[in-house]
């Protein structure tokens, strides 16, 4: 039995390879910009939900503002970059280290709150923060920022003349969200995190410092949603308050997850590659028709899905793999 | 035989209520000590103090040799304080190895010698064969026995066992009482609160029985179930006449 599971997970990861390696040679087959940029779109989501499912997913603090990490990442490198000429890399890793640590001085009162008590505290928190950011001055206030193009370069993370580049950027970090959750997974924390959400005092009752688990999956799931913020504003390269830190990305982070499977690996990948192309095409196709039908549609759908499949899409390969399990 | 545990002048109130009033135990290594006493009585209580879900409003909590009465139950797990939960309180969502696991991760850091060392305790209990199965899926009676392999997984000094053979079908109780005994054998201490007693009193060493908060009377199993005091605790004081 100990090798079924490490035959599991090594097939994890050359799935994994397997499907990066496909989305890597997209790009010479499609040369459409509309779809470059929902491919961008989808794999930066992708990235997203699996950094939000470490918290929210495997560790049970159901978040619903990380729109404020997201903000925090893409604020961090557009003012580094423009007030002092810092490099996004840089910017990238400084707006990582800034969420991580404000992660676990939220933290450090939420995590007194259970259930429900602690999704609100995280709402109210990230409409505090865009609140904060739309009255600063210095930051551009309700503004934003436009971020300068200085040309061409990897060095300076910008590309005007084609999206590829920004599509292999946002295809490495859904990598390495995903390489993470993977390898955490079967990790001391991996364990603890589902411990602390399935039953505290029993994890507590085995050693698990449960306030310590939150805290480390808030730091996580914080730097990693952080780095997508960074990218997300190179990207469109002009950012204001709402447009980086407004609920919507709370929930466009949330959603990929609980459709696909929250709470497991494959749940934010396959919950974006469905969910983000489809807000995007019902965006432009019925979008135009009136405000909000593209939003029914969408909603509906998720409706259904949830329905029909509570625990997430995932469950479809475990119902398959469970009928040929039967049949053997 | 020297002592692993010890309670000295333990009170615990809940807003006016005594939960536990001035209660000094001790249990001495390798012994199986039963905690015994009508519903009430405080033994619950009693219990949570040890494992440090809470601390005691006064008293000292004593566990080999070192005063862990403000440590909170992380800590106290990690000096050898195991426990199973009354109502079982099991990771459902995660398989029965992965319950085991998490418990074996306090004194294991590499995972794969955590996980060969869960899959061990689950042979040792008797469910190896349900080792990936959601523990959702188990019947009551494994659930019980996976509340006591997570804990035997953390390589207690002391065990607690908190009502593991209350609810089962008597077969099932002579196997839970065979497993405490191997337990023993490896040279654990075990302290068990039980109902039923005459699956509880053959089993244990001595019995501590406690009624409305104190310590009643404590002895070995056949003198305690004669006692008047017991008795009347029990079932009345009209019945302890008689005895």
């Amino acid at each position: 039995m100990d090798t079924h599971f490490a035959q599991r997970r090594r097939r994890d990861l050359i799935v994994a390879a397997c499907l990066a390696a496909i989305a890597a040679l997209v790009p010479l087959f499609v040369k459409d910009v509309y779809v470059e940029n929902i491919m961008v779109l989808t794999l930066m989501y992708a990235a997203l939900s699996q950094s939000w499912n470490i918290l929210s997913g495997y560790c049970g603090q159901i978040s619903l503002g990380h729109a404020l990490y997201f903000g925090l990442g893409a604020y961090t490198t557009a003012l580094l970059f423009t007030k002092f000429g810092v490099l996004p890399w840089f910017g990238m890793l400084a707006g990582g280290a800034i969420s991580a640590v404000i992660a676990m001085a939220l933290g450090y009162p939420c995590f007194r709150l259970r259930g429900h008590y602690f999704v609100i505290a995280t709402i109210v928190i990230a409409e505090i923060a865009l609140l904060l950011i739309q009255n600063w001055d210095w930051a551009g206030a309700a503004l934003g920022i436009d971020i300068p193009v200085r040309g061409d370069s990897w060095l300076k993370f910008q590309f005007t003349r084609s999206k590829l580049p920004y599509f292999y950027f946002a295809l490495a970090l859904a990598c390495i969200a995903w390489l993470v959750t993977w390898w955490l997974e079967d990790s001391k924390w991996g364990y603890w995190w589902r411990a602390v959400k399935d039953n505290p005092d029993a994890a507590e009752s085995l050693g698990v410092v449960v306030f310590n688990s939150k805290m480390g999956a808030a730091a996580v799931s914080a730097f990693l949603v952080a780095v997508g913020g960074s990218f997300y504003a190179q990207f469109v390269s002009y950012i204001d308050p709402e447009s980086v830190m407004g609920f919507q990305f709370s929930l466009l982070m949330a959603l990929p997850a609980v459709l696909g499977g929250i709470g497991t690996l494959w749940g934010p990948v396959l919950g974006a590659v469905i969910l983000i192309p489809l807000t995007e095409l019902t965006r432009s196709f019925v979008g135009g028709s009136g405000r909000g039908v593209d939003l029914i549609v969408y909603g509906a759908l998720i409706v259904a899905i949830s329905l029909a499949l509570p625990k997430g899409l995932v469950s479809v390969f475990s119902m398959l793999s469970g009928r040929k399990e039967a049949a053997r | 035989m020297t002592v692993l545990l010890e309670t000295r002048g333990v009170w615990q109130r809940f807003g006016g209520l005594v939960a536990n009033s001035d209660v000094s135990i001790s249990v001495g290594r390798g012994e199986i000590v039963g905690l015994i006493g009508p519903n009430g009585a405080g033994k619950s209580t009693l219990f949570n103090l040890i494992a440090g879900v809470l601390p005691p409003t006064q008293g000292s909590i004593i566990f080999d040799g070192e005063d862990v009465t403000k440590l909170p139950a992380a800590e106290r797990c990690q000096r050898g304080v195991g426990r199973t939960f009354q109502v079982v309180k099991s990771f459902e969502t995660m398989t029965v190895i992965d319950n085991v696991i998490v418990g074996a991760l306090i004194r294991n850091t590499k995972m794969r010698i955590a996980r060969q060392k869960a899959y061990e305790v689950l042979e040792f209990c008797g469910l190896a064969a349900r080792a990936d199965k959601l523990a959702a899926d188990l019947v009551p009676s494994e659930k019980r026995r996976l509340e006591v392999a997570r804990a035997l997984a953390t390589e207690p000094k002391l065990l607690l066992l908190d009502e593991v053979l209350t609810g089962l079908t008597p077969v099932e109780a002579q196997t839970g009482v065979e497993l405490v005994r191997k337990v023993r054998a490896t040279g654990v201490t075990v302290l068990m609160v039980e109902h039923v007693m005459e699956i509880v009193m053959p089993l244990v060493d001595r019995a501590i029985v406690l009624n409305l908060g104190k310590v009643l009377v404590e002895g070995k199993p056949t003198e305690v179930v004669r006692n008047p005091e017991v008795i009347s605790a029990y079932l009345g004081d009209r019945h302890a006449v008689g005895a």
